[in-house]
């Protein structure tokens, strides 16, 4: 009876939670057909705040995914993996670089992405409209870069603590992975923030709306597409290819996995190998939307990435990109009733009340990985 | 040659030392029962002889060769499955993909073995695409079992496939046993239900503080006066 009761009462006050929820967005949302009506919003700025929502939204998203698959595999918290992002992200411009200034430049300074003296990017000319190629090249240097280094790191710094089956302990050492690859980064590519493409050469297009339009450029196209390109494979793999299962399987019950006959260790370089694959792909794509690059970006971008995983629900795939979207969105949106220096004070507030309200996070028991 | 014979084992956890020399046989095809009171090491037996615990001495003998310090996976490959006590299905995966794990080593044959299960609990074909924490206990525990069965093991280890059914439900799930076991393979039960374990099976082990105290016919334990009075409630 008192269990009953307690899940009823508990029921009732998650339904008032999401009521509440609810009735804001729809005053918000009453507030801004008002200003569009009245005009003191204009639908372009609108239809701007929602791309340009929807790109942070699925960077972070896809940046999130590795990491969600990773805590619900390997039961924990990877704070290495802002960190592994911006590796990813390095090791994909020193093979544009390296393949686009090759006899005109310097190839030791190309190598360090300009740490030596600062390249000219306008003379070196990478965009992903002229040099689309040099960009795949380097987007597949970035994924097979990152999913090495992450191989590595495991093999020398978590599988030997593994036995131990100690998050706590693993999530300590990540830290420490965290400092020494930042740190290491600095070092090699020194600590400026540098230019990557030539703005001038990558192309843009208007898209009329209202009586304005839309900026979309090419870089920020080839983030939204290639990401959800990826998002698509990772759902298939999980769902229906057995290794995906067996990642699933784990996630679910380690020790029964064991004794199911399914190789452990072998999936978790599984789950390694994809989730190195999709940090290298979102350090890469993050970089070449923004066109610029530091030796923290990553790591400056894990709290955002943590705040969609926590939105969606902690080690749930999808809960990861749906926790980015609702990221991205708010970021921008709020922009619209906020000044932006407050934006990040409502992306947090939108994770504070999740966990208020369904603090398993939007997808936690939805979904199977 | 036995099927499998455990002699003289001695095993625990990390420093601690459960089993005191347990001697247990299983011969080909035969139905074999544990009983014996909460916490008397019968979990385990079966934990030990899947290479789950700290292996300290004695012998695990399977078709002849030596597996005391076998790891998991191998002991798995010679023809052994185990259906743990607790948590025994993967909660978040449908029915048949908890079934296509149990046959993750198989190289081929698993889609036919799947439907040769289905065949024979045609429940689970009917909830196949379900997620398995939907199903109610009963077909939770036929899950387990099916799943283990997958990979046509010699020797199948059930840890209390009874526990937490309703009345009606145990008797099933004996009945589910007998059937496997007709189809040629050795069991391996734990059971809380000892005098419906020891009815049903060829031989029984009552095992107290990590020691075998008795073994005989399942029917000879059943009349056996200590046996009665201390383990079985008179
Ligand atoms: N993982 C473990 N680590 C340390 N001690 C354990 C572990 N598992 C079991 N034990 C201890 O080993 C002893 C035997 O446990 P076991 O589970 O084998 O008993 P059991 O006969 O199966 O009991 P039950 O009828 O309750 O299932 C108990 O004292 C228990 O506390
Ligand atoms: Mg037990």
């Amino acid at each position: 009876m008192v269990g009953y009761y307690n899940t009823l009462r508990e029921k009732v006050q998650n339904d008032r939670g999401t009521a509440l929820v609810l009735f804001g967005l729809a005053i918000l949302l009453l507030d801004l057909i008002f200003k569009l009506i009245t005009g003191e919003t204009r639908s372009q700025i609108v239809a701007t705040y929602l791309w340009d929502g929807l790109v942070i939204g699925l960077a972070i998203g896809l940046a999130g995914v590795g990491l969600s698959l990773t805590y619900s595999i390997l039961k924990f918290a990877n704070f290495a993996h802002g960190d592994m992002i911006t590796a990813g992200g390095f090791s994909g411009w020193v093979a544009v670089f390296a393949v686009m200034g090759v006899g005109r430049f310097d190839m030791k300074n190309l190598l360090l992405v300009g740490a030596g003296n600062p390249i000219n990017v306008t003379e070196l000319g990478i965009s992903v409209s002229t040099t689309p190629i040099a960009i795949l090249f380097g987007l597949v240097v970035a994924i097979i870069g990152t999913v090495l280094l992450t191989l590595l790191i495991d093999r020398f710094v978590f599988r030997p603590m593994r036995h131990h089956n100690d998050g706590i302990a693993l999530l300590i050492a990540s830290i420490g992975v965290s400092l020494a690859l930042r740190y290491g980064l600095a070092f090699i590519f020194k600590t400026q923030n540098r230019g990557l493409t030539a703005a001038s050469l990558t192309a843009s297009y208007s898209v009329p709306v209202g009586t304005g339009s839309v900026q979309i450029d090419l870089g920020e196209i080839t983030l939204v597409l290639v990401a959800v390109v990826l998002m698509v494979c990772v759902h298939m793999f999980l769902q229906y290819s057995t290794l995906g299962k067996a990642m699933r399987a784990m996630a679910d019950n380690r020790d029964l996995a064991l004794i199911t006959g399914i190789p452990t260790e072998k999936v978790v370089r599984a789950t390694w190998i994809i989730g190195g694959a999709l940090t290298g792909a979102a350090g890469f794509l993050i970089t070449l939307e923004r066109g610029t690059i530091s030796f923290q970006f990553g790591w400056i971008l894990l709290l955002l990435i943590f705040a969609a995983v926590i939105i969606g629900g902690i080690g749930s795939v999808y809960g990861a990109i749906a926790g980015g979207i609702v990221i991205g969105f708010t970021s921008t949106v709020s922009l619209i009733w906020i000044p932006a220096d407050l934006a990040n004070v409502a992306v947090f507030s939108v994770m504070v009340l999740v966990l208020l309200y369904k603090p398993e996070g939007l997808f936690k028991g939805v979904t199977t990985a | 040659m036995a099927l499998l014979n455990v002699k003289n084992l001695i095993a625990g956890y990390g420093d601690l030392r459960i089993l005191e020399k347990v001697n247990i046989v299983v011969e080909e095809g035969e139905y074999v029962a544990i009983v014996g009171p909460n916490g008397a090491g019968k979990s385990t037996v079966m934990k030990s002889i899947f290479g789950l615990t700290k292996y300290i001495d004695g012998k695990i003998m399977y078709e002849g060769s030596d597996i005391s310090e076998s790891p998991t996976e191998e002991i798995i490959k010679l023809g052994i499955s185990y259906v743990p006590q607790n948590e025994n299905v993967f909660p978040n995966l449908t029915v048949r993909e908890n079934l296509e794990l149990g046959g993750y080593i198989m190289k081929n044959g698993r889609e036919e073995r799947i439907q040769e299960l289905f065949d024979q609990f045609p429940i689970l074909q009917a909830k196949q695409n379900d997620k398995t924490s939907t199903l109610s206990g009963g077909q939770q525990q036929m899950v387990a079992m099916a799943r283990a069965l997958v990979l046509n093991p010699k020797l199948l280890m059930l840890d209390e496939p009874s526990a937490g059914l309703a009345p009606d439900l145990v008797e099933e799930n004996f009945e589910y046993v007998d059937q496997i076991r007709e189809s040629g393979t050795a069991i391996l039960m734990v059971e809380q239900n000892a005098k419906e374990a020891l009815r049903r099976c060829d031989r029984g082990y009552v095992l107290v503080q990590g020691k075998d105290r008795f073994a005989d016919t399942g029917k000879a334990l059943l009349n056996d006066e200590h046996v009665r009075k201390e383990f079985l409630g008179g």
